[in-house]
């Protein structure tokens, strides 16, 4: 795989298993077991396959980029100290405005609100680091981010739990409202923007990628005071289903990443803009090269294509089961159609004519405005099978 | 498009023509996969499939003719769309058998045997004198980095040649032609066969709504049909053995070899009033099934039957019975008239006001509202329930109809019980409701005893004149006169409101007396409906007349305002929900869908073919010794020039430089 191929993680795969890996199989191995004894009686046949295929992905993921170890490892201690102050609580619900941790700290609204504010700090970190050139400063933004992403994370798995403990009927993963995938937006665009910060050893474009985070924070403040859109509802019979816990994820896995292209595709203008006019500025001199933008684009339009791909494939065959067609010219999978068709085309475009930079970079931004109103624009403007997350 | 000019012998090619180079070519894959796009968009913006009628209302006759000849309103089915998507598969398949013998020969290729300047050309290369050089070193070297490894002999020296990621090539055949399956999957479960059979003349849809042994034979559709999707209503207790299938303007009839039975419908509710689930117990059986299959099918939990498969996708009412007290709204007895019927039933009402027909259309167990913030309260809980309806239609002769919704049970208004009735005369508006006051037994007798005695002109001539007895020094002629007022004033009243009696006044009296008549005429009105109201009150053995209680004064203004706008309900009658008994139906997706494996097949291919695509890269390596000048050249190439290839290239010269030193 590519990513194997680069320097940073060719040294790991030559080490043989050290401890640290031991540890990490065990763990996951151990949590997976877990859930499954304390779970297993809610789970169908497909589930249990997504838990086991979960934690051998969670496990190799761990291999080839450590860092989501120390993460995980954050987000389980929180989570299971959520969970033991509930149970603490008799497991009653209103133990989220009792309990010292679940008001203040981790019950999901508030883990959420964490989230929001990291995020927000994160984006402010990343553009002082990227002004006053401070590695410390820098430093400091990934570290919140990195919080951020703690703290979602931790907010999905209390609210998965918190659903339960409202009325057991109600129960289900997080995934299922348009309030809960764009915490899972803003969690994956920025674990996926810090990935390739790791790899490319450059901060300078934290501050590009969290403002699109930001955004959808300010969306989600905006629907939680203004919509209540937070409430726990249960799920409408369609949604009742295994293939949710799969669709949800590789698609937000798509949208993260071409949101990505699109910041990383206006970080590359705004560069370049700067370039033209003074080539030795300050701000051109801190930001990485503008061949390394576009080729961050590229890999990042790819791996979205791959997991929309993946998405696509699966919403056709929930659908299949669900409504019995596997495409019925819906206005959301339509719309999927759409954003697959627009970066097929902007693939091969690269390729076969060898565009490269800003042509590229402004067409990934007018993908991302395909992909808000697939995203969005659908649930807003157009009404269909999927009408289930309006606004 | 990679070039391999310079890793391989020029392969003796054919030059294609230029028609099949166009098709071929990525140019027009784009421009077509941007088509798709636009085409796709157009279909998600304009609504597909409508009524005719609403485009017109929307975009006015001749935008709406435009638009239809375009084909813009079923885009998806339009000829130049299932063109484009032909296109896309003939470029794809030409683009495919261009380049993937060139793409599956490069698997195997390791290009060992070029010539040491043909190496020393590639994007990388490195000539340098090592100190010395073993073909063993050099490829434990590679192999240690994941190369496979190939040794050629040349004359002049050797070369070590090294492959890795040869299934990246897999990636580009992969995936374009699960382009290619799955559109010949979505061809197959597509209704092209039927689009043949129409042109053909040997199929017509059927748009009437008539019973099933009125369908022509042209409409229906035998085993013969290897692909469909389509739906039926089978209601509980039923069973059904052909299916209906959308098509264009009309639908067709599928006989299924199969029958099916629905034993049971359920909908079960959370405590929100959201539906938590949709069941039905469904039998199949079919002649070759020595059992028949005893099942229940949920959302999300189909039946599958050989290659059918059966899906739960809607409900509805299966024809629940009822029984109906129709309230003649003019009469002056309140004798309301029985009618036992059922949903989907069409009874004729003859009436003194002409001849009518009541079509019922549907009964609704439920009809769940968020609570008021009181019940809220009160209550904790988050929805409440209005109780059944009954939704109907009255048409007259010419065909004109009323849409009605009226509720069986009161529902609390500003602490006041109503019945709650709605009209409407067009599908397109809300309904408008009146509310008809509930009397203390939260029934709707007084309101019709009421409206009964305000109807009767005897009886209410009788009451008023007992209230209002001929005073002394009033003359017989004047009361006569006041009397015939009064009765006037009532019919007015019923028959067009306090509205109709200021019409009346503006038309009958002069200019300059208008304000003081009316305003005469009024209080005279509202004196003689309170005395009528007192009246009923009476009957109702109501004590302490002469202080009416707050109930009773505000039952009068409701009833009132209901009386007041009976003029433009429509037909002059009010359908009373007396009892029923629910039959519900489930509704049933029952698809044939042969290409679906198909385009699995295809998807799987897609992904699989995605993946090597973008996470394999194909990477080529050569130690190249010549032992004349004792030069070692380093060259590499990769199927895509990416920043961190020179890297990586870097890092094998570093390697190999390590083992077999420079000659210093
Ligand atoms: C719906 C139709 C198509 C889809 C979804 C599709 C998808 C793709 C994708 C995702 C790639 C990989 C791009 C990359 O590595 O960055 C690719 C590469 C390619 N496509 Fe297509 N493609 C389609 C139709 C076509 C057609 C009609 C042609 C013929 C001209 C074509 C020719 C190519 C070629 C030559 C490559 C490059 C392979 C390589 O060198 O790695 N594609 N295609």
């Amino acid at each position: 795989m590519s990513t194997m191929n680069s320097s940073m993680e060719m040294d790991q795969l030559k080490k043989p298993f050290s401890i640290s890996d031991i540890i990490w199989t065990v763990a996951v191995i151990a949590g997976a077991i877990y859930a499954w004894k304390s779970f297993g009686q809610l789970m169908d046949v497909y589930e249990i396959g997504i838990l086991a295929g979960a934690s051998v992905g969670l496990i190799a993921f761990g291999k080839i980029w450590p860092s989501i170890r120390t993460l995980s490892y954050a987000v389980a201690a929180l989570s299971l100290l959520a969970l033991w102050s509930y149970s603490h609580h008799g497991n009653q619900i209103s133990a989220n405005e009792q309990a010292f941790f679940l008001k203040f700290l981790i019950s999901s609204q508030s883990a959420f609100m964490w989230m929001s504010a990291l995020f927000v700090m994160a984006t402010v970190a990343y553009f002082l680091a990227l002004f006053s050139k401070s590695n410390y400063v820098g430093k400091v933004a990934s570290a919140i981010a990195w919080s951020g992403v703690a703290f979602g994370l931790v907010g999905m798995m209390v609210r998965w739990r918190e659903s339960y403990l409202i009325n057991p009927d109600y129960g289900h993963i997080p995934v299922s409202s348009l309030y809960e995938v764009f915490i899972l937006f803003a969690v994956l665009t920025t674990l996926i923007y810090l990935y390739y910060e790791q790899k490319l050893r450059t901060r300078s474009m934290g501050g590009f990628v969290m403002l699109i985070v930001s955004a959808a924070i300010g969306f989600l403040l905006w629907y939680t005071f203004d919509r209540e859109a937070h409430v726990i509802q249960p799920l409408v019979p369609a949604l009742k289903s295994y293939w949710m816990k799969i669709h949800v994820p590789a698609n937000f896995i798509g949208y993260g990443s071409f949101s990505i292209a699109a910041m990383v595709g206006l970080a590359y203008l705004v560069t370049e803009k700067f370039q033209t006019k003074n080539p030795d500025s300050q701000f051109v001199k801190s930001m990485p090269s503008l061949e390394s933008m576009d080729d961050l684009m590229y890999k990042t339009v790819a791996l979205g294509f791959a997991f929309f791909t993946i998405a696509t494939v699966l919403g056709a065959m929930w659908a299949a089961e669900a409504w019995g067609g596997y495409w019925s010219w819906d206005p959301k999978e339509t719309w999927a159609l759409i954003v697959w068709l627009n970066y097929a085309a902007w693939l091969h475009i690269r390729m076969s004519k060898g565009w490269r930079g800003r042509p590229m970079a402004m067409w990934a931004l007018v993908g991302l405005l395909v992909t808000t109103f697939a995203f969005l624009g659908v649930n807003m403007f157009l009404s269909g099978l999927h009408s289930y997350g309006e606004l | 498009m990679a070039d391999l000019s310079n890793t391989s012998s020029p392969l003796p090619k054919r030059k294609p023509g230029i028609f099949i180079q166009f098709l071929g070519s990525m140019n027009l894959a784009v421009t077509l996969l941007v088509m798709l796009a636009i085409a796709s968009v157009i279909g998600t913006v304009l609504q597909q499939n409508q009524v005719f009628q609403d485009y017109i209302i929307k975009f006015g006759p001749f935008w709406t003719q435009v638009f239809n000849e375009l084909g813009l309103f079923h885009v998806y089915g339009a000829a130049w769309f299932i063109l484009v998507l032909l296109f896309l598969l003939i470029s794809t398949s030409v683009c495919v058998s261009r380049n993937g013998p060139t793409f599956l020969k490069e698997i195997r290729q390791y290009s060992e045997k070029l010539s040491l300047n043909a190496y020393k050309h590639q994007p990388h290369s490195v000539t340098y004198t090592p100190e010395s050089f073993e073909t063993e070193t050099a490829q434990s070297i590679l192999k240690q980095q994941g190369y496979k490894t190939k040794i050629h002999q040349r004359e002049d020296g050797v070369t070590v040649a090294g492959l890795k990621g040869r299934w990246n090539r897999l990636g580009y055949i992969f995936t374009h032609i699960s382009i290619i399956v799955i559109c010949i999957g979505a061809l197959f479960d597509s209704n092209l066969l039927l689009k043949y059979r129409e042109l053909t003349g040997t199929l017509a849809p059927e748009t009437r709504t008539v019973g099933l042994d009125k369908i022509p034979q042209k409409s229906w559709l035998g085993p013969e049909n290897f692909s469909f999707r389509g739906s039926v209503n089978i209601a509980e207790g039923q069973k059904s053995d052909v299916l209906f299938l959308p098509y264009e303007r009309g639908f067709l009839v599928q006989k299924l070899p199969f029958t099916i039975d629905v034993k049971d419908f359920r909908i079960e509710y959370y405590d929100t009033g959201m539906p938590k689930s949709f069941e039905s117990d469904i039998v199949l059986s079919a002649p070759d099934l020595d059992k028949p299959i005893e099942k229940t099918i949920a959302v999300n939990h189909p039946l599958f039957y050989k290659n059918y498969a059966i899906y739960q996708s809607s409900f509805g009412d299966g024809g629940s019975l009822m029984k109906l007290k129709v309230h003649p709204l003019l009469s002056p007895t309140n004798n309301p008239l029985t009618l036992n019927t059922a949903v989907d039933k069409v009874e004729p009402l003859k009436t003194p006001m002409g001849t009518y027909r009541l079509e019922l259309n549907d009964f609704k167990m439920f009809n769940i509202v968020p609570a008021s913030e009181e019940e809220k309260a009160k209550t904790g809980k988050k929805m409440h329930n209005n109780g059944p309806t009954i939704i109907f239609k009255v048409r007259n002769d010419q065909g004109k109809a009323w849409e009605y919704e009226n509720y069986m049970q009161p529902s609390l208004q500003d602490g006041r019980w109503f019945f709650m009735t709605g009209m409407r005369t067009s599908q397109a508006e809300p309904f408008r409701y009146l509310f008809i006051p509930a009397d203390q037994q939260r029934q709707k007798t007084r309101f019709f005893n009421f409206l009964a005695l305000i109807n009767n002109k005897n009886k209410s001539q009788e009451v008023l004149k007992e209230a209002f007895p001929q005073e002394k020094g009033v003359d017989d002629r004047t009361y006569q006169l006041q009397m015939r007022l009064l009765n006037q004033l009532m019919v007015l009243f019923r028959q067009k409101g306090f509205n109709g009696i200021s019409l009346f006044v503006q038309k009958n009296v002069p200019a300059k007396d208008q304000p003081k008549v009316k305003d005469y005429y009024m209080g005279q009105t509202s004196l003689a409906l309170q005395t009528l109201y007192l009246n009923v009150l009476k009957q109702e053995k109501v004590k302490e007349l002469d202080n009416i209680s707050d109930f009773n004064k505000q039952w009068f203004e409701d009833a009132i305002t209901v009386i007041n706008s009976l003029p433009n309900y429509g037909p002059p009658m009010y359908f009373e929900l007396d009892s029923f008994k629910q039959i519900e139906s489930t509704g049933l997706q029952i698809t044939k869908s042969p290409g679906k494996d198909i385009v699995y097949f295809g998807s799987a291919l897609l992904i699989i073919g995605v993946f090597f695509l973008f996470y394999v890269r194909q990477k080529r390596i050569w130690l190249a010794y010549s032992e004349k000048e004792g030069t070692l050249t380093i060259a590499g190439k990769d199927n895509k020039e990416l920043p961190e290839v020179a890297k990586e290239f870097q890092q094998i010269v570093q390697a190999v430089q390590s083992k077999m030193q420079v000659k210093s």
